[in-house]
């Protein structure tokens, strides 16, 4: 026994191509035929995502197993570089999101109390050991997660660019509406590859209209604390 | 003891002018190196709290009942863990835990460190994944927490070091790469939305960033007494809460999805010394 550990501890400091006898513990399950040094670095992902029983046969709030949810969009693949996009990427993913954006005919601003509810909640769409029930209560947007609304409110965060004064510093015009609406729907039409969620797009609705109007509203609204500071 | 001697200088002559892994330091004298080295990082120095209460890490409660638990004739087939080879031999574990991911020629495939403590318990010491030594992978109370914090204290301080000799360690790696910044789930995240950068915060917490090497070897430094979790966690424990934050599917324990990240991670904190176990908010 000690001879053949010997052998099999210097042997894997050597990363010796073959080693057919004397492994340290005995073993039934082999590596799985796949070799996965024939794949590229893209193909390896893919296959360890959905071949090996890494996820929970679960299904989504949005509809769809969780294949659905873990298979790309041409977006979601086009953004899936290191670092920013590069000029033609960007202009590709600008002029995906802008095809697939549906504007509403009209767009009213709802109630921005609500709004700031649903800026602050970061309940919704989570998988896995513990999944949320949208049956129980509604998904919210996570903006604070990433955005300062209200330097007054504890715990905004700064992945995103402050909105502090946002409504003040630009009005209500429809104009303006028309861009937040498309932001929030789908910011890559005017910010190729960002962070930011798609709550509104072809791929699916995170947010509904009347939800996305309150927190238009709290962006926008006069009385909203967000402009007022 | 002497049986221990004699297996390590094989292991020692055919590593021979291999890159030190570097001596064991003190979890807490890493931590206050990467301070005075950083001092405008602001993820390191983000919880004063935590930064005072280092020294009594309270995880450096399970190094010794993970002591106990690894040389403890366990399971049904009564062995203690000695025999179980981290890649560095049997039984041998100062540095195995900053070399992992790695190759493993019994099992033909790259095992990170949870999946071959698994490993160990169910083909030494007889263990199914229905019993709860294996099978509760989460929390202060159970064995593979303590195990984990017994194993990786031994590597404190050294520097990560995961191979990639063999095609598959270097295939592992990449494809965790390509994880990392795979945009998928409900909301488009991939891991470099909140590691991309330096200094961002999500909500009140700072995120570690990918790129600068010290931030990244503290934020991949697990076990780690979580703080607002009052429990020890590990890497997988971390990958779990971060998909399930990401809104990606919900992911399994130690499968060859977090081996991918776990190798592609520790690639990222290369030549960083390892604070094992870590205090984290």
């Amino acid at each position: 026994m000690f001879k053949k550990n010997a052998v099999a501890a210097g042997m894997a400091a050597f990363a010796s191509v073959a080693l057919t006898a004397g492994c340290a513990v005995a073993d039934g399950s082999k590596g799985s035929d796949v070799d996965i040094t024939a794949m590229s670095a893209d193909e390896l992902a893919e296959h360890l995502i959905f071949e090996t029983d890494s996820f929970r046969d679960q299904e989504m709030q949005e509809g769809g197993d969780w294949r659905d949810r873990m298979t790309q969009d041409d977006l979601q693949k086009a953004c899936s570089m290191k670092g920013d996009p590069d000029g033609e990427t960007a202009g590709q993913v600008v002029a995906m999101a802008r095809a697939s954006y549906e504007a509403p005919e009209s767009i009213e601003l709802g109630d921005w109390r609500k709004g700031a509810e649903l800026a602050d909640s970061g309940y919704g769409y989570r998988q896995g050991h513990r999944t949320d029930d949208h049956g129980q209560r509604e998904p919210g947007g996570n903006c604070y997660n990433c955005h300062v609304f209200d330097p007054r409110v504890s715990d905004q965060g700064t992945i995103g660019p402050s909105l502090q004064n946002y409504g003040a510093n630009r009005g209500t015009s429809e104009a303006v509406l028309r861009y937040v609406h498309e932001v929030i729907s789908n910011p890559h039409q005017y910010f190729p590859c960002t962070q930011m969620p798609r709550f509104n797009s072809d791929r699916h609705q995170l947010l509904s209209d009347e939800q996305i109007s309150h927190i238009m509203a709290y962006l926008l609204d006069p009385e909203s604390p967000v402009n007022n500071q | 003891m002497f049986k221990k001697a004699l297996l390590a200088l094989p292991v020692a002559m055919a590593v021979g002018a291999a890159a030190q892994a570097g001596e064991w330091q003190d979890p807490n004298d890493v931590l206050q190196q990467f301070l005075q080295e950083n001092p405008d990082s602001a993820y390191l120095h983000q919880s004063e709290m935590n930064i005072m209460m280092m020294p009594d890490n309270p995880a450096l409660w399970l190094v010794d009942e993970g002591e106990e638990l690894f040389y403890a004739k366990r399971g049904p087939n009564n062995v203690s863990l000695e025999g179980c080879d981290f890649g560095k031999g049997p039984g041998e574990l100062d540095g195995a835990y900053v070399e992992l991911p790695r190759y493993f020629e019994d099992t033909g495939k790259v095992m990170d460190f949870e999946m071959r403590l698994v490993h160990c318990m169910k083909e030494l010491q007889g263990f199914t994944s229905d019993d709860a030594a294996v099978g509760q992978r989460h929390g202060n109370g159970s064995d593979i927490m303590k195990l984990t914090t017994f194993i990786a204290h031994q590597s404190s301080g050294m520097a990560w070091n995961p191979p990639l000799d063999h095609p598959q360690e270097q295939a592992m790696r990449d494809a965790g790469e390509k994880l990392f910044y795979r945009r998928g789930g409900a909301m488009d995240f991939n891991c470099a939305s909140c590691h991309g950068d330096v200094g961002k915060q999500i909500r009140a917490s700072v995120l570690p960033h990918v790129g600068t090497g010290p931030e990244w070897s503290k934020a991949v430094s697990w076990p780690a007494h979580r703080a607002g979790h009052d429990n020890v966690r590990s890497q997988n424990h971390r990958i779990r809460g971060c998909v399930w934050q990401m809104r990606h599917a919900g992911i399994k324990a130690d499968t060859p999805v977090n081996t991918a990240l776990i190798s592609y991670w520790n690639d990222q904190a290369r030549g960083e010394p390892a604070i094992l176990p870590d205090l984290k908010r």
